[in-house]
C-alpha cells in the first residue's frame, strides 16, 4: 500500500496524513489545495489512476478506512478519519 | 485560475444546469469547482462508458454501479445532510 503513495513536503509535520483521492473528484482537489495551501507535509494517492491489484488493494483499505467509500477520504495519525472535505472540519483536526 | 475545459465539457455543464433546474436542484454556484465535476464526469463518461459520479470508485460495470451513475442514489441524502452531493 505504502508504495502507492506520493509524497508532498511541507512545513508542517506534527500529523501523519494520507489523503485517498480521485483525479476526477473536485472535492479532492480542494482537499489538496488546502493541505498545499497551509504547507501540511501529506501522502496521498489517487485511486481511480491505479491498476488492477494495485488499485484493489488501495480501495479496500480506503472501504476499511470509511465504509461509505467516499472521496476525499482523509486520515489523520492512522486513526481518525474525515471523510467528504469541509474546510471547517480539516481547519479543526489540523490547524 | 484560468483552466481551459473542452467544447463538449462546456456543453455538459449547459445540459446539466438546464436539467438540475428544470428538476428544482441548482448547481453549485461556484462555476469553477462545478466545471471541475462536470469535466470528472465527461472523463468518467468517456472512461467507463456511463457518467459514474467523479467522486465515487466505480467497479467498471454498469450494472455494480448504477447506484453511482450521476445523479447517484446518494444524492437527496447528501443534500439533506450536508446541503451539497459529494
Amino acid at each position: 500500500m505504502e508504495e502507492y503513495l506520493e509524497i508532498v513536503e511541507g512545513d508542517k509535520k506534527e500529523h501523519e496524513l494520507m489523503l485517498f483521492a480521485l483525479s476526477t473528484c473536485g472535492w479532492c482537489r480542494k482537499a489538496r489545495n488546502f493541505l498545499d495551501g497551509n504547507s501540511f507535509a501529506y501522502r496521498y494517492v489517487y485511486v481511480d489512476l491505479l491498476e488492477g491489484d494495485a488499485q484493489k488493494e488501495v480501495f479496500e483499505e480506503v472501504k476499511r478506512r470509511n465504509p461509505r467509500k467516499t472521496f476525499p477520504t482523509l486520515v489523520v495519525d492512522d486513526d481518525e478519519v474525515i471523510a467528504g472535505f469541509n474546510e471547517d472540519r480539516y481547519s479543526e483536526a489540523l490547524l | 485560475m484560468n483552466e481551459e475545459y473542452s467544447q463538449e465539457v462546456l456543453d455538459l455543464y449547459e445540459k446539466l444546469n438546464e436539467q438540475a433546474e428544470s428538476y428544482g436542484y441548482h448547481l453549485n454556484p461556484d462555476k469553477e469547482t462545478t466545471l471541475f465535476l462536470v469535466d470528472g464526469l465527461y472523463r468518467n463518461g468517456e472512461r467507463y462508458g456511463y457518467m459514474l459520479c467523479p467522486c465515487r470508485m466505480g467497479e467498471g460495470d454498469r450494472d455494480k454501479d448504477l447506484d453511482i451513475i450521476c445523479p447517484c442514489d446518494y444524492r437527496d441524502a447528501d443534500l439533506e445532510e450536508f446541503d451539497q452531493c459529494y
